[in-house]
């Protein structure tokens, strides 16, 4: 009791409680008004805050990492659904209006060689020096890097047959997978290695399995959507890690402050936006239809089955980031590195590569919310930089660096935004989310749930 | 001695590098690139064309050397002042216009009829007031969180511009601004109205050269290289930080009016927010705490676009985008290299 009176006698945080109450007060009765409607703008919330949540969390990642704010997740999630919009392009519009430029597919097809070769890289060069040699090993990479680019650039020339080629990838990925967990479960449960029979049984099981996959995929065209996704979602990624590798690290080592970085980020934000418009039209497009306008109704409330996917994508996410950040020995890395990068360095963490990694994470989630929020309205070109703007508010909503703040944060946003134009016409809907920061920031500036 | 020639190209290049990262050098070049490049666009296109993009860069000119003052002289990376060249803009554009071709639709808006030079105060002023109110919200935020806030006002901005029909006309836009007309001169010529916005932009260049050579500027300075300090030595850095952000809006304001009656017609469209990360980009490139290098950077980015124009096989529409990739680019290799700007004097 007289820990809440020493509280309020505060004089920002009285003013700060007066402004809950009255806002949930609003918010009640409301509700009590015309309980239907608050439950459909519930649900709206619902569906928003699950794309804001999975912008934040991929931006809390970085930013809990690099501790720079960087401006291209909102290209990465423009990419991630005008990359849907470019390979499926012949569906949208009943075909009227088809995109496919050899100068795009050569840049990505040259990004993801160059993704390539750095992979094998960090991944092969030190291990297999002493067996190989030097050369080989260089020779062997360059080659196939340019496989992959070649390959990556027949994906995106052909997008009507998305489904076959991609099959064998998808295959030997999965085979690949099977072989992996299995060996991994084994060490789990048994405590042993495997022996000689188990593990031929199992490669033989991996691949059997991945090329049973490999020939249904080539042979369902239905599946060329949710394809369009992986490959979208992959290219934003690939993009991000180039452009640390290729940029960030240089930058870094010369930056004196953030916002150097930050200044930086917005040139590279200001040029994707630019080459957007270039090769799409500024004019808003939608995405196909992923599953039908199937509507379910909920006590007089009606919900899209694909609202219902996107806040299930957002809570795997989440729960998949979390596991990667709190269970395994990548996570502890990435988080040692937020807590003191030198001392990481130091204590003999390659941070070069685990920062590049986190980077492919996080644009691979500020694409798919990107994506998601295409399929749910429409795309447009400035649709990035809008996203990014309430990724980062929903963060510093929740909590900056945190990332259950990241989640909690998205959907408060979304049915902030939702209940607040409830009186107010929709397009207030940005003045809203930006009054809700400002207001955060003065009473609440570590959020909800601030990070230890 | 076979390898001299070599070790002597090398140490000439050694020697041309480091007299390349020396201050002056690159914004010498800078300057004289800048200039004989917008000699040959006149020459090119002819003085009628040049007139028209003398009044432009003027109008750019006065908002980049005010956002220099926050920016370059405070150190408060602001990217929301295009809200307040808006509302210079919307306050010509409301008070001067005839609207009573609105009273065709039902949305009408109210009229006023004011001459443009009883309206270009109230728009500085009213650019003014805003400011105050915001500056005393901003002034407790720092660093990205600055850049954060200030994205939302220009979002709101831009909202309340394209939202509030009842005062804005909405995405309609309004139309007939009016020129300005001082006794029986009346500023319609293209020529008349260069002369008039370069004699504002004079106004405004000394205005700031006066402010940044005071002590007040003194003050500003040390609040950007670090704010403690200067409380410590007795500054209430709130008002000077608030005063700075007033005077700057004020400036945006002036260069809102300018520009609403240099187009004639208002829409939300010119003032979203990719216009004021251009803004602050051209800020960035002219040079943080340089008045010169602000002139500088208008001038580059004004004459930009027409560069562009040079370029084979690129279609006339994406001109604009063209400018923008090239803009994003600079930025980038700035920050690489030299990032005080072309020729700044405080590095970011």
């Amino acid at each position: 009791m007289t820990n809440a009176r020493a509280y309020l006698a505060n004089r920002s945080n009285l003013l700060a409680s007066v402004l809950v109450a009255l806002v949930v007060a609003y918010i009640g009765w409301k509700v009590t008004e015309s309980p239907e409607q608050a439950l459909q703008f519930a649900f709206n919330g619902m569906s928003v805050g699950a794309v804001y949540a999975l912008v934040a969390m991929g931006f809390t990642i970085v930013y809990s990492t690099v501790w720079f704010f960087d401006m291209y997740y909102g290209a990465a999630a423009a990419l991630g659904a005008y990359g849907v919009f470019y390979l499926r392009s012949s569906e949208t519009l009943g075909g009227l209006y088809e995109v496919n430029n050899p100068v795009v597919n050569g840049i990505f097809a040259l990004v993801v060689a160059g993704v390539v070769l750095w992979a094998l890289h960090t991944a092969f060069y030190y291990r297999l020096r002493s067996r190989f040699g030097e050369k080989t090993l260089r020779i062997g990479g360059v080659i196939l890097a340019v496989c992959a680019g070649a390959y990556a650039g027949a994906v995106l020339t052909f997008p009507s047959n998305l489904h076959i080629t991609l099959a064998p990838t998808i295959a030997i990925i999965a085979a690949i997978a099977i072989v992996v967990c299995g060996r991994a479960l084994n060490t789990r449960i048994f405590r042993s290695n495997l022996q000689k029979v188990p593990t031929i049984a199992l490669t033989i099981g991996g691949i059997a399995v991945g090329v049973g996959l490999g020939i249904w995929l080539a042979d369902s065209p239905g599946s060329k959507l949710y394809l369009s996704w992986g490959v979208s979602c992959f290219i934003a990624g690939s993009v991000s890690l180039a452009l640390y590798r290729g940029l960030y690290v240089y930058m870094r080592q010369r930056a004196r402050s953030p916002l150097v970085m930050l200044v930086a980020t917005l040139g590279i934000l200001l040029a994707f936006s630019a080459l957007i418009v270039m090769v799409f039209e500024p004019t808003p497009r939608p995405l196909p239809e992923p599953f039908g306008n199937e509507t379910w109704k909920v006590a007089g409330a009606s919900i899209k089955g694909f609202n219902v996917f996107t806040i299930a994508v957002a809570c795997v996410g989440f729960v998949g980031l979390l596991w990667l950040l709190k269970m395994t020995t990548f996570g502890r890395t990435v988080r040692a590195i937020g807590d003191d990068e030198e001392v990481a360095k130091v204590v003999g963490i390659n941070t070069t590569v685990i920062i590049a990694i986190v980077f492919f994470i996080g644009a691979v989630f500020a694409a798919l919310g990107g994506l998601l929020s295409g399929h749910d309205t429409a795309i447009q070109p400035r649709m990035g930089l809008l996203l990014l703007l309430k990724g980062w508010i929903a963060s510093v909503v929740g909590g900056i660096g945190n990332l259950q703040g990241a989640i909690l944060g998205g959907f408060i946003l979304g049915m902030i935004e939702q209940f607040g134009i409830w009186d107010l016409a929709g397009e207030w809907r940005d003045v809203v989310s930006f009054v809700v920061l400002i207001l955060f920031l003065s009473f609440w500036p570590t959020g909800i749930l601030p990070r230890k | 001695m076979n390898s001299s020639p070599a070790t002597t190209n090398a140490s000439l290049m050694a020697r041309g590098m480091t007299a390349l990262r020396e201050k002056g050098d690159i914004e010498l070049y800078a300057n004289v690139f800048v200039i004989a490049w917008a000699v040959i666009i006149t020459l090119w296109q002819g003085t009628g064309f040049a007139v028209t993009l003398g009044t432009v860069f003027c109008i750019w000119a006065i908002l980049s050397v005010s956002l220099n003052l926050v920016v370059g002289y405070t150190g408060l990376l602001s990217v929301g002042h295009i809200g307040f060249f808006g509302i210079g803009a919307y306050g010509m554009a409301i008070l001067t216009s005839d609207t009573s071709y609105e009273l065709l639709r039902t949305e009408s808006i109210a009229q006023f009829g004011w001459p443009f030079f009883a309206a270009l105060p109230v728009c500085v002023i009213a650019a003014g007031a805003v400011a105050l109110a915001v500056g005393a919200v901003f002034n407790r935020f720092r660093d990205d969180i600055y850049v954060l806030v200030s994205f939302g006002f220009a979002i709101i901005a831009f909202n309340v511009f394209l939202s509030w029909r009842g005062l804005t006309r909405g995405a309609y836009g309004i139309r007939d601004v009016a020129r300005p007309k001082i006794g029986s001169w009346e500023v319609s010529g293209e020529l008349d109205f260069l002369i008039l916005c370069a004699v504002f932009l004079l106004i405004v260049v000394g205005i700031s050269w006066f402010l940044v050579s005071s002590s007040f500027g003194r003050v500003l300075k040390a609040i950007r290289e670090d704010e403690q300090v200067a409380q410590v030595f007795g500054y209430r850095t709130t008002f000077y930080k608030l005063a700075i952000w007033v005077i700057s809006a004020m400036m945006a304001g002036l260069a809102g009016g300018l520009f609403g009656s240099f187009t004639t017609f208002v829409d939300p469209n010119s003032f979203i927010l990719l216009e004021s990360m251009l803004l602050v980009s051209i800020v960035i490139l002219g040079g943080l705490a340089s008045i010169r290098g602000s002139l500088l950077g208008a001038l580059a980015f004004v004459l930009l676009e027409e560069g562009m124009r040079f370029i084979p096989f690129l279609p006339s529409e994406f001109v604009g985008q063209a400018r923008q990739v090239v803009l994003g680019v600079l930025l980038v290799l700035l920050m690489l290299f030299r990032p005080q700007g072309l020729a700044g004097r405080y590095k970011l």
